[in-house]
């Protein structure tokens, strides 16, 4: 593991550069800024745009905003996947920085999750950490660790920290030899369909501990 | 040995019987293939009549959605008679007529909600998916006014009674939240599987010794249903599986 560290270290502290654009529907009392923010891929897009949020909101009646909500270039961004995912699935291929547009209105129902607060990303983190230590240690490492530990593991991500997140995330990380190692190790796939191509690309990250952490390896296959 | 688990093979073998049962029933479950050959699930809808406190128009800023903390007196709508009359968006005419029949569940079904909460008619569609990394089946669901307007994790809550809801709530991994859906993408609502096992190991260690073969959906359904509204007539334990012999033999025990 010591070996990994520079590796794990630059995983965690990827950065996409970010441009944020109030879409021209919303209602607003003067002219919104566009407002650049540099994103970590291994988070969240709900956890990390509180600044957005305030940024749009100097311009804005209170009645006129709901629930906080991105789109790129038309597609409804889904916040319950890592940063780095979405802009590897919608935007790899474009110039930075990423333009995301922002609404306030009009939420699709039917295509986003909602997410009234950061403890339902809290929810969302940890249940993907203990579905990825079902596979790998039929979930008994995520349930000998204490309560405390588990909110070390999240208030490390949230508060971008990366030795405290890692005190923690080694546990899950231990694959004890005398058993075989991991009973399954976790993949995520992701597959985007690009109707003007033959070939599907598939992204597949190795999730060494499971999201966030992606080691992105792009296979293109011909299906 | 895990007794408390079900593979996949099981799993498919489980909810075919289930929707020859439900046949005969007239419970309206049927079989939805996925993309590949094997994986499918469980799908029914179901109208239902429930007491829920409707969510405000906007949601509050930077509030918890806790589901103790009800928000504002929703708008209390008096159901109208159209409401009642009209069949739902998408389900058939079977299904309405289903859900008709079930007067005896409607009183279970209404929860002691707060003045200010009003009777609707809603719409529910339950999924029933296998998890592979937790080798349990998961009931997904999601819940429509008949406008057509999704129900909130809040008032989704709110229909679920009140002897459920203390306990539900106390253990932060039993509970019910929104999650995306495997096979369709979409945003349902889900009854967390990873205490499944826990559940089901008494059950299944007292049919192990009684030699007696249980239909691990049928039994499992009938324990986590109620809490999100879905109820199993004790009629699917009244008839027998269709090959005893074939399904004890898959009564082995998973790989552990």
């Amino acid at each position: 593991m010591a070996d990994d560290k520079d590796v794990l270290r630059d995983v965690w502290f990827g950065r996409i550069p970010t441009c944020f654009t109030l879409h021209q529907d919303e209602v607003t009392e003067r002219e919104a800024e566009p407002f650049y923010l540099l994103l970590p891929r291994v988070s969240y897009l709900t956890l990390v745009t509180d600044k957005v949020k305030k940024h749009f909101l100097k311009v804005m009646k209170a009645e006129d905003v709901e629930e906080m909500w991105f789109e790129y270039e038309g597609t409804p961004l889904k916040w319950h996947y890592p940063i780095g995912v979405l802009f590897d699935l919608h935007a790899s291929n474009t110039a930075l920085p990423w333009s995301i547009t922002v609404h306030f209105k009009d939420f699709p129902e039917r295509d986003l999750l909602h997410c009234p607060s950061n403890s339902v990303i809290e929810a969302h983190f940890m249940s993907s950490i203990k579905e990825a230590d079902a596979l790998k240690h039929k979930s008994q490492v995520i349930n000998d660790m204490q309560k405390k530990d588990h909110k070390q593991l999240w208030m490390g991500l949230q508060n971008d920290k990366f030795d405290q997140f890692w005190a923690m995330n080694r546990k899950l990380m231990e694959y004890p030899t005398e058993e075989g190692g991991f009973r399954y190790i976790p993949f995520r796939i992701y597959q985007v369909h690009t109707h003007t191509h033959t070939h599907t690309h598939i992204y597949i990250y190795i999730l060494a501990g499971v999201s966030p952490f992606l080691l992105t390896l792009t296979l293109t296959l011909t299906l | 040995m895990s007794w408390s688990v079900l593979d996949e093979e099981g799993f498919s073998r489980c909810c075919r019987l289930l929707v020859q049962q439900s046949q005969s029933l007239r419970d309206g479950w049927s079989w939805e293939p996925g993309q590949g050959s094997a994986e499918g699930y469980l799908r029914k809808t179901t109208l239902r009549t429930a007491a829920f406190t409707s969510r405000p128009e906007r949601e509050p800023e930077g509030s918890g959605a806790a589901p103790e903390q009800h928000t504002a007196p929703g708008r209390a709508e008096e159901p109208s008679q159209s409401d009642l009359a009209a069949p739902a968006a998408s389900g058939d005419a079977d299904d309405l007529t289903g859900a008709e029949d079930d007067g005896a569940d409607e009183d279970d079904w209404v929860c002691r909600a707060p003045a200010e909460s009003s009777s609707r008619v809603l719409q529910y569609e339950y999924h029933v998916l296998y998890s592979c990394s937790y080798s349990v089946p998961v009931l997904y669901f999601r819940a429509f006014t008949l406008e057509g307007r999704s129900l909130s994790l809040d008032e989704v809550w709110s229909c679920v009674p009140p002897q459920y809801r203390a306990r539900l709530q106390q253990s932060p991994w039993n509970t019910i939240t929104q999650q995306e859906h495997p096979l369709l993408g979409q945003p349902f609502f889900l009854v967390h599987p990873c205490r499944t096992d826990e559940l089901m190991r008494p059950v299944m260690q007292a049919a192990q010794q009684q030699l007696r073969w249980v239909n691990y959906v049928v039994t499992w359904l009938s324990m986590v249903g109620p809490l999100v509204g879905l109820e199993m007539p004790l009629s699917y334990a009244a008839l027998s599986p269709q090959s005893p012999t074939a399904t004890a033999a898959e009564q082995e025990p998973s790989e552990a």
